[in-house]
Protein backbone atom coordinates (compact mmCIF):
# COMPACT_ATOMS: atom_id res chain seq x y z
CA UNK A 1 0.00 0.00 0.00
CA UNK A 2 1.36 3.63 -0.85
CA UNK A 3 1.87 6.35 1.08
CA UNK A 4 -0.78 8.37 0.24
CA UNK A 5 -0.39 12.34 0.51
CA UNK A 6 -2.58 14.29 1.08
CA UNK A 7 -2.79 17.93 -0.95
CA UNK A 8 -4.57 20.15 1.28
CA UNK A 9 -3.64 23.19 2.12
CA UNK A 10 -2.43 22.40 5.54
CA UNK A 11 0.36 21.12 3.36
CA UNK A 12 1.02 23.84 0.83
CA UNK A 13 4.21 24.84 1.86
CA UNK A 14 3.35 28.56 0.81
CA UNK A 15 1.07 28.65 3.63
CA UNK A 16 3.99 28.53 5.90
CA UNK A 17 5.55 31.91 5.08
CA UNK A 18 1.54 33.39 5.69
CA UNK A 19 0.48 34.68 8.76
CA UNK A 20 -1.93 32.59 10.99
CA UNK A 21 -6.08 33.52 10.51
CA UNK A 22 -6.56 36.35 12.41
CA UNK A 23 -8.75 35.94 16.11
CA UNK A 24 -12.49 35.15 14.98
CA UNK A 25 -13.36 38.54 17.14
CA UNK A 26 -10.59 40.43 16.08
CA UNK A 27 -12.12 39.99 12.05
CA UNK A 28 -15.31 41.53 13.43
CA UNK A 29 -13.66 44.39 15.07
CA UNK A 30 -11.26 45.17 12.20
CA UNK A 31 -14.11 45.40 10.22
CA UNK A 32 -15.91 47.99 12.66
CA UNK A 33 -15.85 51.41 11.15
CA UNK A 34 -13.00 52.90 14.41
CA UNK A 35 -10.38 50.47 13.84
CA UNK A 36 -10.56 50.38 10.49
CA UNK A 37 -7.18 51.78 9.82
CA UNK A 38 -5.64 49.17 12.83
CA UNK A 39 -2.70 47.24 12.12
CA UNK A 40 -3.02 43.39 12.67
CA UNK A 41 -0.22 43.81 15.78
CA UNK A 42 -2.12 46.82 16.85
CA UNK A 43 -5.24 44.76 16.81
CA UNK A 44 -3.66 41.98 19.04
CA UNK A 45 -2.68 45.09 21.51
CA UNK A 46 -6.10 45.99 21.57
CA UNK A 47 -7.41 42.45 22.21
CA UNK A 48 -5.75 43.29 25.80
CA UNK A 49 -8.16 46.26 26.47
CA UNK A 50 -11.81 44.67 24.94
CA UNK A 51 -13.64 42.98 27.60
CA UNK A 52 -16.21 40.30 26.50
CA UNK A 53 -19.38 40.93 27.85
CA UNK A 54 -22.69 38.22 27.26
CA UNK A 55 -26.04 39.96 27.42
CA UNK A 56 -29.32 37.87 27.33
CA UNK A 57 -32.21 39.26 25.37
CA UNK A 58 -34.15 41.65 27.07
CA UNK A 59 -31.33 42.58 29.05
CA UNK A 60 -30.16 46.45 29.42
CA UNK A 61 -26.90 47.37 27.91
CA UNK A 62 -26.65 50.57 29.66
CA UNK A 63 -29.85 53.18 30.42
CA UNK A 64 -30.67 56.90 28.72
CA UNK A 65 -29.07 59.17 31.53
CA UNK A 66 -26.32 57.37 33.26
CA UNK A 67 -22.87 58.48 32.91
CA UNK A 68 -21.16 56.99 29.96
CA UNK A 69 -18.00 54.96 30.51
CA UNK A 70 -16.85 53.36 27.22
CA UNK A 71 -18.27 52.41 23.52
CA UNK A 72 -19.15 48.60 22.75
CA UNK A 73 -18.62 46.69 19.52
CA UNK A 74 -21.39 43.55 18.54
CA UNK A 75 -19.72 40.86 17.87
CA UNK A 76 -22.88 38.64 17.79
CA UNK A 77 -26.42 38.98 18.13
CA UNK A 78 -28.74 42.15 17.67
CA UNK A 79 -29.88 44.71 20.30
CA UNK A 80 -31.71 48.35 19.39
CA UNK A 81 -31.20 51.48 21.03
CA UNK A 82 -34.32 53.20 22.20
CA UNK A 83 -34.85 57.02 23.62
CA UNK A 84 -37.37 58.37 25.65
CA UNK A 85 -40.29 60.69 23.78
CA UNK A 86 -43.01 62.45 24.89
CA UNK A 87 -45.69 59.86 24.89
CA UNK A 88 -43.58 56.77 24.44
CA UNK A 89 -39.94 55.24 23.49
CA UNK A 90 -38.41 55.87 20.09
CA UNK A 91 -36.69 53.44 18.42
CA UNK A 92 -33.68 54.97 16.98
CA UNK A 93 -32.43 51.81 15.54
CA UNK A 94 -30.97 48.48 15.57
CA UNK A 95 -27.35 47.35 15.81
CA UNK A 96 -25.98 44.18 14.37
CA UNK A 97 -22.66 42.11 14.14
CA UNK A 98 -19.47 44.52 13.17
CA UNK A 99 -21.20 47.91 14.20
CA UNK A 100 -20.34 49.82 17.43
CA UNK A 101 -22.57 52.43 19.80
CA UNK A 102 -21.68 54.16 23.09
CA UNK A 103 -18.51 55.76 20.88
CA UNK A 104 -19.38 59.66 22.38
CA UNK A 105 -18.47 58.11 25.61
CA UNK A 106 -14.83 57.40 24.79
CA UNK A 107 -14.24 61.25 24.39
CA UNK A 108 -15.50 62.03 27.49
CA UNK A 109 -17.39 61.86 30.59
CA UNK A 110 -21.07 62.59 30.01
CA UNK A 111 -24.72 61.21 29.87
CA UNK A 112 -26.04 58.36 27.95
CA UNK A 113 -28.60 59.34 25.31
CA UNK A 114 -29.83 56.30 24.68
CA UNK A 115 -31.11 53.33 26.08
CA UNK A 116 -29.34 50.36 24.33
CA UNK A 117 -31.24 46.77 25.21
CA UNK A 118 -30.64 43.31 23.65
CA UNK A 119 -33.05 42.11 21.09
CA UNK A 120 -31.75 38.69 21.13
CA UNK A 121 -29.23 36.85 23.30
CA UNK A 122 -25.92 38.91 22.07
CA UNK A 123 -22.08 39.51 22.39
CA UNK A 124 -20.29 42.07 22.90
CA UNK A 125 -16.75 43.55 23.15
CA UNK A 126 -16.62 46.53 25.87
CA UNK A 127 -13.82 49.22 25.74
CA UNK A 128 -13.70 51.81 28.48
CA UNK A 129 -12.38 55.40 28.23
CA UNK A 130 -9.46 55.17 31.16
CA UNK A 131 -8.35 51.98 29.63
CA UNK A 132 -8.07 54.02 26.11
CA UNK A 133 -6.11 56.68 27.52
CA UNK A 134 -3.72 54.41 29.01
CA UNK A 135 -3.10 52.40 25.90
CA UNK A 136 -2.82 55.82 23.86
CA UNK A 137 -0.05 56.92 26.49
CA UNK A 138 1.78 53.90 25.46
CA UNK A 139 0.67 53.37 21.78
CA UNK A 140 0.18 57.11 20.98
CA UNK A 141 -0.23 55.81 16.89
CA UNK A 142 -3.10 53.38 17.72
CA UNK A 143 -4.41 56.05 20.25
CA UNK A 144 -4.55 58.47 17.21
CA UNK A 145 -6.32 56.21 14.85
CA UNK A 146 -8.70 54.98 17.60
CA UNK A 147 -9.31 59.03 18.22
CA UNK A 148 -9.79 59.68 14.43
CA UNK A 149 -12.37 56.41 14.09
CA UNK A 150 -14.53 57.65 16.44
CA UNK A 151 -13.99 61.58 15.07
CA UNK A 152 -15.24 59.83 11.47
CA UNK A 153 -17.92 57.88 12.89
CA UNK A 154 -19.91 61.02 14.86
CA UNK A 155 -18.91 63.14 11.66
CA UNK A 156 -20.99 60.68 9.81
CA UNK A 157 -23.59 60.22 12.11
CA UNK A 158 -24.30 63.94 12.06
CA UNK A 159 -23.67 63.87 8.55
CA UNK A 160 -26.69 61.90 8.24
CA UNK A 161 -29.01 63.35 11.32
CA UNK A 162 -28.16 66.98 9.70
CA UNK A 163 -30.18 65.18 6.25
CA UNK A 164 -32.60 63.84 8.38
CA UNK A 165 -31.51 59.80 8.24
CA UNK A 166 -32.45 58.86 11.32
CA UNK A 167 -31.93 55.04 11.00
CA UNK A 168 -28.54 54.65 12.83
CA UNK A 169 -28.48 54.80 16.63
CA UNK A 170 -26.50 57.78 16.84
CA UNK A 171 -25.65 59.57 19.96
CA UNK A 172 -25.93 56.74 22.47
CA UNK B 1 -31.79 59.00 35.48
CA UNK B 2 -29.11 61.47 36.62
CA UNK B 3 -26.04 59.61 38.35
CA UNK B 4 -23.72 62.11 40.12
CA UNK B 5 -20.47 61.86 40.93
CA UNK B 6 -19.21 59.32 43.77
CA UNK B 7 -17.15 62.34 45.39
CA UNK B 8 -20.03 64.38 46.07
CA UNK B 9 -22.38 61.74 47.89
CA UNK B 10 -18.63 59.72 48.74
CA UNK B 11 -18.88 59.20 52.58
CA UNK B 12 -22.50 60.54 53.37
CA UNK B 13 -24.00 57.73 54.95
CA UNK B 14 -22.45 56.44 58.14
CA UNK B 15 -22.91 53.00 57.87
CA UNK B 16 -20.25 53.29 54.45
CA UNK B 17 -17.83 55.36 56.43
CA UNK B 18 -18.02 52.71 59.15
CA UNK B 19 -17.53 49.97 56.95
CA UNK B 20 -14.56 51.89 55.33
CA UNK B 21 -12.71 52.38 58.42
CA UNK B 22 -13.30 48.74 59.89
CA UNK B 23 -12.02 46.99 56.43
CA UNK B 24 -9.17 49.51 56.62
CA UNK B 25 -8.39 48.07 60.07
CA UNK B 26 -9.36 44.84 59.10
CA UNK B 27 -7.01 44.49 56.39
CA UNK B 28 -4.64 45.28 58.64
CA UNK B 29 -5.40 42.46 60.62
CA UNK B 30 -4.84 40.13 57.88
CA UNK B 31 -2.44 41.56 56.29
CA UNK B 32 -0.74 40.91 59.84
CA UNK B 33 -1.64 37.41 59.53
CA UNK B 34 -0.46 36.44 56.27
CA UNK B 35 2.63 38.86 57.04
CA UNK B 36 4.84 37.00 55.24
CA UNK B 37 3.36 37.05 51.91
CA UNK B 38 1.83 40.67 52.26
CA UNK B 39 5.04 42.32 52.64
CA UNK B 40 6.87 40.86 49.28
CA UNK B 41 3.07 41.51 47.77
CA UNK B 42 2.74 44.85 49.17
CA UNK B 43 6.41 45.47 47.57
CA UNK B 44 6.12 44.22 44.16
CA UNK B 45 3.03 46.07 44.08
CA UNK B 46 5.36 49.47 44.74
CA UNK B 47 7.83 48.48 42.67
CA UNK B 48 5.20 47.70 39.47
CA UNK B 49 4.03 50.79 40.18
CA UNK B 50 7.60 52.74 40.06
CA UNK B 51 8.65 50.81 37.30
CA UNK B 52 5.68 51.03 34.76
CA UNK B 53 6.29 55.08 34.16
CA UNK B 54 9.50 53.51 32.86
CA UNK B 55 8.00 50.93 30.57
CA UNK B 56 5.94 53.15 29.08
CA UNK B 57 8.57 55.34 28.03
CA UNK B 58 10.28 52.68 26.15
CA UNK B 59 6.75 51.93 24.49
CA UNK B 60 6.68 55.75 23.70
CA UNK B 61 10.29 55.26 21.96
CA UNK B 62 8.80 52.66 19.69
CA UNK B 63 9.39 49.10 21.44
CA UNK B 64 6.50 46.39 21.81
CA UNK B 65 5.50 45.84 25.54
CA UNK B 66 7.23 42.31 25.76
CA UNK B 67 10.61 44.02 24.36
CA UNK B 68 10.29 47.25 27.17
CA UNK B 69 9.97 44.48 29.72
CA UNK B 70 13.02 42.38 28.68
CA UNK B 71 14.86 45.79 28.15
CA UNK B 72 14.38 46.84 32.16
CA UNK B 73 15.04 43.20 33.05
CA UNK B 74 18.07 43.21 31.17
CA UNK B 75 18.84 46.67 32.94
CA UNK B 76 18.57 45.72 36.17
CA UNK B 77 20.37 42.86 36.35
CA UNK B 78 23.42 44.47 35.20
CA UNK B 79 23.12 47.38 37.97
CA UNK B 80 22.60 44.50 40.85
CA UNK B 81 25.69 42.60 39.43
CA UNK B 82 27.21 46.08 39.09
CA UNK B 83 25.79 46.74 42.55
CA UNK B 84 27.17 43.52 43.93
CA UNK B 85 30.80 43.96 42.59
CA UNK B 86 30.94 47.76 43.57
CA UNK B 87 29.00 49.20 46.20
CA UNK B 88 28.08 45.72 48.32
CA UNK B 89 31.62 45.01 49.89
CA UNK B 90 31.57 48.89 50.55
CA UNK B 91 28.66 48.84 52.29
CA UNK B 92 29.45 45.29 54.22
CA UNK B 93 32.55 46.57 55.60
CA UNK B 94 30.61 50.13 56.44
CA UNK B 95 28.34 47.57 58.56
CA UNK B 96 31.26 45.66 60.23
CA UNK B 97 33.32 49.06 61.30
CA UNK B 98 29.59 50.48 62.63
CA UNK B 99 28.97 47.16 64.39
CA UNK B 100 32.24 47.56 66.48
CA UNK B 101 32.04 51.55 67.10
CA UNK B 102 28.07 50.51 68.84
CA UNK B 103 29.59 50.11 72.57
CA UNK B 104 31.62 53.12 72.13
CA UNK B 105 28.27 54.98 70.09
CA UNK B 106 26.21 53.67 73.23
CA UNK B 107 28.40 55.38 75.51
CA UNK B 108 28.29 58.63 74.07
CA UNK B 109 25.15 59.35 73.80
CA UNK B 110 24.06 58.19 77.42
CA UNK B 111 26.85 60.77 78.30
CA UNK B 112 25.39 63.64 76.35
CA UNK B 113 21.55 62.02 77.74
CA UNK B 114 23.22 62.04 81.10
CA UNK B 115 24.88 65.70 80.97
CA UNK B 116 21.64 67.35 79.33
CA UNK B 117 19.39 65.66 82.13
CA UNK B 118 21.62 67.26 84.93
CA UNK B 119 21.65 70.92 83.26
CA UNK B 120 18.51 70.80 83.83
CA UNK B 121 18.32 69.27 87.16
CA UNK B 122 20.57 72.02 88.11
CA UNK B 123 17.90 74.81 86.08
CA UNK B 124 15.23 72.90 87.68
CA UNK B 125 14.23 72.23 91.37
CA UNK B 126 11.63 69.52 90.38
CA UNK B 127 14.03 68.19 87.84
CA UNK B 128 16.33 67.65 90.58
CA UNK B 129 13.72 66.22 93.00
CA UNK B 130 12.44 63.87 90.23
CA UNK B 131 16.32 62.31 90.02
CA UNK B 132 16.21 62.32 86.55
CA UNK B 133 19.57 61.80 85.46
CA UNK B 134 20.12 58.64 87.50
CA UNK B 135 16.42 57.79 87.10
CA UNK B 136 17.64 57.34 83.35
CA UNK B 137 20.48 55.57 83.88
CA UNK B 138 18.76 53.25 85.85
CA UNK B 139 16.08 52.29 83.39
CA UNK B 140 18.80 52.21 80.33
CA UNK B 141 20.77 49.45 82.70
CA UNK B 142 17.15 47.13 83.33
CA UNK B 143 16.68 47.86 79.71
CA UNK B 144 20.25 47.10 78.80
CA UNK B 145 20.23 44.19 81.12
CA UNK B 146 16.91 42.79 80.07
CA UNK B 147 14.60 43.32 77.44
CA UNK B 148 17.10 45.38 75.11
CA UNK B 149 19.51 41.76 74.73
CA UNK B 150 15.49 40.06 73.56
CA UNK B 151 15.09 42.87 71.55
CA UNK B 152 18.40 42.87 69.28
CA UNK B 153 17.53 38.78 69.33
CA UNK B 154 14.09 39.37 68.16
CA UNK B 155 15.25 41.83 65.35
CA UNK B 156 17.94 39.49 64.17
CA UNK B 157 15.24 36.90 63.98
CA UNK B 158 12.98 39.29 62.19
CA UNK B 159 15.44 39.65 59.63
CA UNK B 160 16.41 35.83 59.34
CA UNK B 161 12.71 35.37 58.55
CA UNK B 162 12.05 37.91 55.84
CA UNK B 163 14.54 37.43 53.87
CA UNK B 164 13.42 34.85 51.90
CA UNK B 165 10.31 36.33 51.36
CA UNK B 166 11.83 39.15 50.01
CA UNK B 167 12.94 36.79 47.22
CA UNK B 168 9.58 37.11 45.78
CA UNK B 169 9.36 40.47 45.32
CA UNK B 170 11.31 40.91 42.01
CA UNK B 171 9.34 37.39 41.06
CA UNK B 172 5.51 39.06 41.85
CA UNK B 173 6.63 42.37 40.25
CA UNK B 174 7.62 40.54 37.11
CA UNK B 175 4.53 39.00 36.32
CA UNK B 176 2.63 41.81 37.68
CA UNK B 177 4.21 44.19 34.89
CA UNK B 178 3.57 41.48 32.30
CA UNK B 179 0.29 39.71 33.21
CA UNK B 180 -1.30 42.52 34.96
CA UNK B 181 -3.61 43.41 31.97
CA UNK B 182 -5.18 39.97 31.77
CA UNK B 183 -5.38 39.53 34.69
CA UNK B 184 -7.30 42.62 35.17
CA UNK B 185 -9.80 41.69 32.80
CA UNK B 186 -10.02 37.80 34.45
CA UNK B 187 -11.33 39.72 37.50
CA UNK B 188 -13.76 41.78 35.99
CA UNK B 189 -15.63 38.64 34.09
CA UNK B 190 -17.46 37.98 37.54
CA UNK B 191 -18.33 41.05 37.74
CA UNK B 192 -22.73 41.02 37.01
CA UNK B 193 -23.57 43.45 33.45
CA UNK B 194 -25.35 45.73 35.61
CA UNK B 195 -22.38 47.08 37.88
CA UNK B 196 -19.73 46.51 35.26
CA UNK B 197 -19.18 50.24 34.20
CA UNK B 198 -19.05 51.19 37.68
CA UNK B 199 -16.51 48.45 38.59
CA UNK B 200 -14.37 49.40 35.80
CA UNK B 201 -14.47 53.22 37.07
CA UNK B 202 -13.50 52.09 40.77
CA UNK B 203 -10.97 49.81 39.13
CA UNK B 204 -9.48 52.69 37.50
CA UNK B 205 -9.70 55.04 40.62
CA UNK B 206 -8.28 52.59 42.63
CA UNK B 207 -5.40 52.34 40.43
CA UNK B 208 -5.00 56.08 39.80
CA UNK B 209 -4.99 56.22 43.71
CA UNK B 210 -2.27 53.88 44.21
CA UNK B 211 -0.14 55.23 41.13
CA UNK B 212 0.13 58.59 42.99
CA UNK B 213 0.42 57.85 46.03
CA UNK B 214 3.00 55.23 45.87
CA UNK B 215 5.09 58.02 42.83
CA UNK B 216 4.16 60.69 45.20
CA UNK B 217 5.54 58.73 48.23
CA UNK B 218 8.77 57.78 46.01
CA UNK B 219 9.20 61.64 44.67
CA UNK B 220 8.44 62.46 48.50
CA UNK B 221 11.43 60.39 49.75
CA UNK B 222 13.33 61.63 47.18
CA UNK B 223 13.27 65.46 47.75
CA UNK B 224 13.02 64.65 51.73
CA UNK B 225 16.20 62.92 51.44
CA UNK B 226 18.13 65.80 49.32
CA UNK B 227 16.97 68.50 51.76
CA UNK B 228 17.88 66.50 55.02
CA UNK B 229 20.91 65.32 53.54
CA UNK B 230 21.96 68.57 51.92
CA UNK B 231 21.02 70.53 55.32
CA UNK B 232 22.95 67.87 57.40
CA UNK B 233 25.97 67.78 55.36
CA UNK B 234 26.01 71.74 55.37
CA UNK B 235 25.43 71.67 59.43
CA UNK B 236 28.24 68.79 59.96
CA UNK B 237 30.92 69.75 57.48
CA UNK B 238 32.38 71.97 59.68
CA UNK B 239 33.01 70.00 62.43
CA UNK B 240 33.61 67.20 60.21
CA UNK B 241 30.83 65.19 61.49
CA UNK B 242 29.44 63.87 57.98
CA UNK B 243 30.47 63.27 54.72
CA UNK B 244 28.36 63.90 52.03
CA UNK B 245 27.33 60.80 51.30
CA UNK B 246 27.29 59.80 55.10
CA UNK B 247 24.56 62.52 55.18
CA UNK B 248 22.56 61.77 52.23
CA UNK B 249 22.51 58.00 54.01
CA UNK B 250 21.23 59.31 57.28
CA UNK B 251 18.63 62.05 55.51
CA UNK B 252 17.34 58.92 53.04
CA UNK B 253 16.77 56.87 56.36
CA UNK B 254 14.81 60.22 58.25
CA UNK B 255 12.79 60.35 55.08
CA UNK B 256 11.51 56.71 55.32
CA UNK B 257 10.75 56.90 58.55
CA UNK B 258 8.34 59.96 57.14
CA UNK B 259 6.86 57.43 55.31
CA UNK B 260 4.86 57.05 58.84
CA UNK B 261 2.61 60.42 59.31
CA UNK B 262 3.44 63.05 61.81
CA UNK B 263 4.66 60.16 63.96
CA UNK B 264 7.95 59.02 61.75
CA UNK B 265 9.42 62.46 61.37
CA UNK B 266 9.78 63.11 64.80
CA UNK B 267 11.67 59.31 65.06
CA UNK B 268 14.07 60.55 62.21
CA UNK B 269 14.51 63.76 63.79
CA UNK B 270 15.64 62.35 67.15
CA UNK B 271 17.37 59.65 65.02
CA UNK B 272 19.53 62.81 63.57
CA UNK B 273 19.52 64.31 66.79
CA UNK B 274 21.09 61.56 68.45
CA UNK B 275 23.87 60.51 65.61
CA UNK B 276 25.07 64.52 66.19
CA UNK B 277 25.47 63.58 69.94
CA UNK B 278 27.24 60.60 69.16
CA UNK B 279 29.63 62.03 66.83
CA UNK B 280 29.99 65.68 68.49
CA UNK B 281 28.76 65.10 71.73
CA UNK B 282 30.02 68.56 73.37
CA UNK B 283 28.02 70.86 70.23
CA UNK B 284 25.21 71.39 71.86
CA UNK B 285 24.63 74.11 69.20
CA UNK B 286 24.40 71.57 66.15
CA UNK B 287 22.20 69.77 68.09
CA UNK B 288 19.83 72.66 67.90
CA UNK B 289 20.66 73.64 64.39
CA UNK B 290 19.35 69.61 63.69
CA UNK B 291 16.43 70.29 65.21
CA UNK B 292 15.53 73.47 63.44
CA UNK B 293 16.73 72.10 60.06
CA UNK B 294 13.87 69.23 60.73
CA UNK B 295 11.78 71.35 61.76
CA UNK B 296 12.16 73.41 58.44
CA UNK B 297 12.08 70.23 56.26
CA UNK B 298 8.39 69.53 57.97
CA UNK B 299 7.52 72.91 57.20
CA UNK B 300 8.94 72.35 53.43
CA UNK B 301 7.04 68.93 53.32
CA UNK B 302 3.91 70.38 54.61
CA UNK B 303 3.86 73.53 52.13
CA UNK B 304 5.47 72.45 49.23
CA UNK B 305 7.01 69.08 48.56
CA UNK B 306 3.52 67.05 49.60
CA UNK B 307 1.09 69.47 47.44
CA UNK B 308 3.83 69.04 44.27
CA UNK B 309 4.04 64.84 45.24
CA UNK B 310 1.55 62.96 46.65
CA UNK B 311 -1.26 66.02 46.95
CA UNK B 312 -3.84 65.95 48.22
CA UNK B 313 -5.64 62.88 47.22
CA UNK B 314 -5.08 60.74 50.93
CA UNK B 315 -5.68 64.24 52.73
CA UNK B 316 -8.25 63.07 55.71
CA UNK B 317 -9.21 65.09 58.77
CA UNK B 318 -5.95 65.55 61.04
CA UNK B 319 -8.15 63.46 63.68
CA UNK B 320 -8.60 61.28 61.54
CA UNK B 321 -5.28 60.63 60.47
CA UNK B 322 -3.98 60.28 63.97
CA UNK B 323 -6.25 57.74 64.92
CA UNK B 324 -5.99 55.81 62.01
CA UNK B 325 -2.49 55.16 62.68
CA UNK B 326 -2.73 54.79 66.33
CA UNK B 327 -5.28 51.89 65.64
CA UNK B 328 -3.12 50.57 62.64
CA UNK B 329 0.13 50.56 64.87
CA UNK B 330 -1.88 49.06 67.53
CA UNK B 331 -2.99 46.47 65.67
CA UNK B 332 -0.52 45.82 63.20
CA UNK B 333 2.37 47.14 64.67
CA UNK B 334 5.21 48.83 62.27
CA UNK B 335 2.91 47.17 59.38
CA UNK B 336 0.07 49.17 60.64
CA UNK B 337 1.60 52.20 61.37
CA UNK B 338 2.63 52.37 57.44
CA UNK B 339 -0.39 50.85 55.68
CA UNK B 340 -3.01 52.53 57.54
CA UNK B 341 -3.01 55.70 55.41
CA UNK B 342 -2.59 54.09 51.96
CA UNK B 343 -5.20 51.40 52.85
CA UNK B 344 -7.93 54.23 54.49
CA UNK B 345 -7.44 55.66 50.87
CA UNK B 346 -8.23 52.69 48.65
CA UNK B 347 -11.20 51.50 51.30
CA UNK B 348 -12.15 55.15 50.88
CA UNK B 349 -12.52 54.98 47.09
CA UNK B 350 -14.16 51.52 47.46
CA UNK B 351 -16.93 53.08 49.58
CA UNK B 352 -17.58 55.57 47.82
CA UNK B 353 -18.01 53.50 44.61
CA UNK B 354 -19.98 50.58 46.76
CA UNK B 355 -22.36 53.85 47.89
CA UNK B 356 -22.60 54.63 44.00
CA UNK B 357 -23.86 51.36 43.05
CA UNK B 358 -25.49 50.26 46.09
CA UNK B 359 -27.98 53.14 46.90
CA UNK B 360 -28.87 53.32 42.52
CA UNK B 361 -32.10 51.23 42.38
CA UNK B 362 -31.62 51.33 38.97
CA UNK B 363 -28.68 49.30 38.57
CA UNK B 364 -30.04 46.93 41.57
CA UNK B 365 -32.94 46.61 39.72
CA UNK B 366 -31.11 45.76 36.29
CA UNK B 367 -29.39 43.03 38.06
CA UNK B 368 -32.28 41.27 39.46
CA UNK B 369 -33.80 41.44 35.61
CA UNK B 370 -30.79 40.02 34.57
CA UNK B 371 -31.67 36.65 37.22
CA UNK B 372 -35.14 36.52 35.96
CA UNK B 373 -34.00 36.39 32.78
CA UNK B 374 -31.70 33.82 33.97
CA UNK B 375 -34.45 32.02 35.32
CA UNK B 376 -36.83 32.48 32.92
CA UNK B 377 -34.36 30.71 30.37
CA UNK B 378 -33.62 27.86 32.52
CA UNK B 379 -36.94 26.56 32.96
CA UNK B 380 -37.98 27.63 29.70
CA UNK B 381 -39.55 24.07 28.78
CA UNK B 382 -40.57 22.74 32.37
CA UNK B 383 -44.23 24.49 32.07
CA UNK B 384 -43.40 26.52 34.78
Amino acid sequence: MGLVVREDEDMNLANLFRPPPLDPILQVVSGVAIFRECTRGELETLKLHLHERHFLAGEIVFDEGEEGEGMYVVIRGKLRANRKGLLAKKVLGVISPGESFGEMALLGAGERMATVVAEEDSTVLAMFRPELQALAQARPRLGYKIAMGVALVLESRLRKVAEGDSSQPSAT
Amino acid sequence: MKTSSPTDRSLEHPIIWVAVIGGALGSILLLKAVAWLAFPLILAIVLYYLVQPLLQKLQLAGVTPGQALGIFLGAATVLTVIFSILVLPKMLNFLSEFQNQIPTYWERLQSVLRDNLLALEDRFAFAKKARLADGMEDQLNVFLAGSGKEYVADVALFLLHWLPSLLLVPFLTFFFLRDGTAFHRLVLRAVPNAFFEKTLLLFDRMDAQMRAYFRGMFGLTMLDTVSLGLGLWFLGKGPGIFGFWDAMFLGLICAIFAWVPYIGSGIGGILAVATVAVKAPQSSGLMLAVIFLFLGVRLLDEFIYTPMTVGRALRMHPLVTVMMIFSGGMLGGVYGLLLAMPLLGIFTVLGQMFAEIWFDPRLRARYQARGMLEKRLASRDLGI
